[in-house]
């Protein structure tokens, strides 16, 4: 048995740090598999309960240097004391950052004014900026390194210079030394790398909005009809089969199946679609969603985590965790990337020292700790969990479902569309618009509705409608078969009916009777067979979905080849193509080779968007690059596809690719300028223009170029809040 | 001259030291 544990991490401010968790979770007995979000600050565990515990987890990810604490439902309590500490440290240094700035140009330089800058300097050092100690010690006790230790090091050494310089300076200046201090330098880098991370945190609030206004979805308190009474009772106490009273104006609380009374329902929220849904007695009903005019009573059908919003709610918190294989590059890169430029600081420092201006060694160490203080990896870090985060938000809004920055990668790169025809560019409701009996149509429809009556297939449901509209009555059916992609069979009334079409009549070594060419073009044929004959057809139609072309000619126009594929006949099939101006087309594809179709197309080389309704085709949906699977009246497509749109209509397919492409885009953005500002600033920082220009950068300057980068990073992702 | 020349012995050290401790023995510590 395996057990899955969220556990908050806090002092995360980086990939590294991150990745150093992972591994740790990951080498600790009993963990299958661990991943940590950087942006939610949470690791997921699954764990063999048998083997370890939730504390153990606890433990080992404290012994990396991080906080953790064991899972409880303040997540949000402990994330808002993180951020008020936060706060406070950034608030300090912030103002002995001036005080330190200040003061050396209105007071002459003097041992006490030194002492007075140590003073300052020392609770800035030793409270706000500890963290960042302890967590390069943690680091270098496991052998690896991450920003803290760039700004460990880098502080540490213009901190240790000052402090000497300050307590020593007699002897400094013996020796020729000015005694210079830096510690405006320190109190500098420290402030603005602290407000560096209190944007970060503002940033990763404002990502999980979407979560956030999610679950603010739930009423906290429900009417439930109680021993004939209407009562009010807790959101948490509500049981399935309770009948719950919904008034005008309210959220309805759980998913469930209206009994009696009329309204209007707006399920914008959870789908985007603006216009609200009429719903009477039998409609399903999703909680969350909102009632408009009507009162209606309705009986609970799932509640708590089973719910539709429950389960939305989770897949939207996973996916912003996972990371897309673009990430994998930047964590190989921040890996080598601390050693590499603790390398090139101690070469700086060297080259100062050996060929530098005098006074040599000052210079030295003021460009090693420049190089030091650029270098911090962290807009490398944010690169690309911000903007998975955002756009997995920012597509629940509109409801596009994605789950996850793999599934960005994919989605944006893909070149082919296969769309589903039954339920994705149709309506998905067939309707019986002929009954042809050969003989005696409304026997024929009698016997073809009792055998389908035991099938789910929509096209079986078509028939029995029909049959109930007619007012006919239904025969119990014994022996029932259904073969997939064909039809159904089954003894009524002592005759074997086989209802399907024409693929099952040849299987079954029924002679088949011409049909029509006008009435295959109406609709699907369903043949019925009575004891091995052809009785008759019935016509069964499924009208397009008005949206259906306007979305064809948008992936089109995205550049985007779009074909359909069938288990209908190829007259249908052709017509339907025709109507919304979708040229390639393959009918008569049975659900299990909808899948061997994916793969063709993906052997020719194309990666390919399988769309569909996520029941029959779920096969197909798993093995294309991108399965998105339209939600349609079924809540099984939430966990079918890669995708899920939440509303029932084509045109959510040219929107999830577009966010999807927007987002890669930005998520390119973010590593190109983060690459590029170490490519540039580390140079500089390191004074090679400084032999043609006299160009040096301060550590200060360092630091504040440093919080620029992770700024327009964040920045940029979170332009997609508005893809 | 003396001082340079202590000061590049060590810095060349200081580097091969970084990139063992944290390349080298870093991914033997991870792999055992």
């Amino acid at each position: 048995m395996t057990s899955v544990v969220t556990i908050p991490v806090t002092g995360m401010t980086c990939a590294a740090c991150s990745s150093r968790v992972e591994r740790a979770l990951q080498e600790s007995p009993g963990v299958e598999s661990a991943n940590v979000n950087l942006m939610t600050s949470e690791a997921t565990v699954s764990f063999s309960p048998a083997a370890t515990s939730a504390e153990t987890l606890v433990a080992a990810i404290r012994s990396t240097g991080y906080g953790a604490e064991l899972p409880v439902a303040e997540h949000s309590e402990h994330h808002r004391h993180e951020t008020d500490d936060l706060r406070l440290k950034l608030a300090l240094s912030l103002v002995v950052a001036v005080l330190v700035m200040l003061l050396p140009m209105v007071v002459a330089p003097s041992g006490a004014l030194r002492y007075l800058l140590l003073g300052l300097t020392l609770p800035v050092i030793g409270w706000a900026g500890r963290s960042f100690f302890t967590r390069a010690w943690q680091a270098f006790r496991h052998h690896s390194a991450d920003m803290n230790t760039l700004i460990a090091v880098g502080t540490g050494t213009a901190f240790g210079y000052s402090a000497a310089v300050t307590l020593a300076a007699g002897w400094f200046t013996r020796h020729g030394i000015p005694p210079q201090v830096y510690f405006e330098a320190v109190v500098w880098i420290i402030a603005l790398i602290l407000l560096g991370n209190h944007l970060e945190a503002r940033a990763k609030g404002k990502a999980s909005e979407a979560i956030r206004r999610l679950i603010g979805l739930r009423p906290e308190e429900v009417r439930v009809m109680r021993d004939g009474r209407e009562v009010t009772v807790p959101l948490q106490t509500v049981q399935v089969r309770d009948e719950i009273v919904v008034r005008p104006g309210e959220r309805i609380p759980v998913d469930g199946v209206v009994l009696s009374g009329r309204s209007s329902v707006d399920e914008s929220m959870l789908t985007g679609e603006p216009v609200p849904v009429e719903k009477g007695p039998g409609a399903a009903v999703t909680g969350g969603t909102l009632n408009e005019l009507g009162v209606f009573h309705f009986e609970a059908t799932r509640i708590g985590e089973r719910t539709v919003l429950a389960r939305i709610i989770r897949l939207v918190r996973e996916a912003q965790g996972t990371k897309p294989p673009i990430q994998k590059l930047a964590d190989r890169i921040s890996a080598v990337f601390v050693p590499v430029v603790i390398s090139l600081a101690i070469a700086t420092f060297v080259i100062w020292f050996d060929i530098g201006p005098e006074p040599a060694y000052l210079h030295a160490m003021v460009a090693g700790v420049t190089v030091l203080i650029i270098a911090c990896p962290c807009a490398m870090g944010l690169a690309v969990p911000t903007a998975v985060m955002v756009a997995t938000g920012r597509g629940a809004g509109i409801g596009v479902l994605i789950k996850g920055g793999d599934v960005i990668e994919l989605a944006s790169n893909a070149d082919l569309v296969l769309l589903d025809k039954t339920g994705t560019v149709t309506e998905g409701r067939p309707r019986v618009e002929a009954v042809h009996g050969l003989k005696d149509s409304t026997g024929m429809l009698q016997l073809a509705a009792s055998v389908e009556h035991g099938s789910e297939h929509p096209l079986a449901q078509a028939i029995v409608m029909a049959s109930q509209a007619a007012g006919l009555q239904l025969e119990p059916v014994r022996d029932f078969r259904a073969s997939p992609g064909r039809g159904a069979s089954g003894l009524v009334a002592g005759r074997r009916v086989l209802v399907g079409n024409r693929q099952l009549l040849l299987d079954q070594g029924v002679p088949l009777e011409p049909v029509p060419g006008e009435t295959v073009q109406r609709g699907t044929v369903v043949f019925v067979a009575i004891d091995g004959r052809v009785a008759g057809w019935l016509v069964i139609g499924d009208p397009v979905k008005p949206t259906s072309s306007t979305a064809v000619r948008d992936l089109k126009s995205m550049g985007l080849e779009v074909v359909m594929i069938t288990g209908d006949n190829q007259a249908t099939a052709a017509s339907v193509a025709a109507e919304v101006g979708i040229e390639r087309v393959f009918a008569e594809v049975l659900p299990e080779h909808k899948r061997d179709a994916v793969l063709r197309f993906q052997r020719e080389g194309h990666i390919v968007a399988m769309v569909g309704d996520g029941i029959n085709d779920a096969p197909a949906l798993a093995q294309a690059d991108v399965g998105i699977a339209m939600r349609g009246g079924s809540d099984v497509a939430i966990e079918a596809g890669a995708i899920t749109l939440m509303q029932n209509d084509l045109t959510g397919v040219p929107r999830a690719l577009l966010l999807t492409r927007r987002t890669l885009r930005v998520i390119r953005q973010n590593l190109f300028w983060a690459f590029i500002y170490n490519l540039v600033g580390i140079p500089i920082a390191a004074g090679v223009l400084y032999p043609s220009f006299g160009l040096r950068l301060s550590p200060a300057m360092a630091a504040a170029a440093m919080a620029i980068s992770s700024i327009s990073v964040i920045t940029n992702s979170l332009r997609l809040r508005h893809a | 001259m003396m001082a340079k020349l202590v000061v590049t012995l060590v810095g060349v050290a200081a580097i091969t030291w970084v990139n063992w401790y944290f390349l080298i023995a870093g991914r033997r510590s991870r792999n055992s």
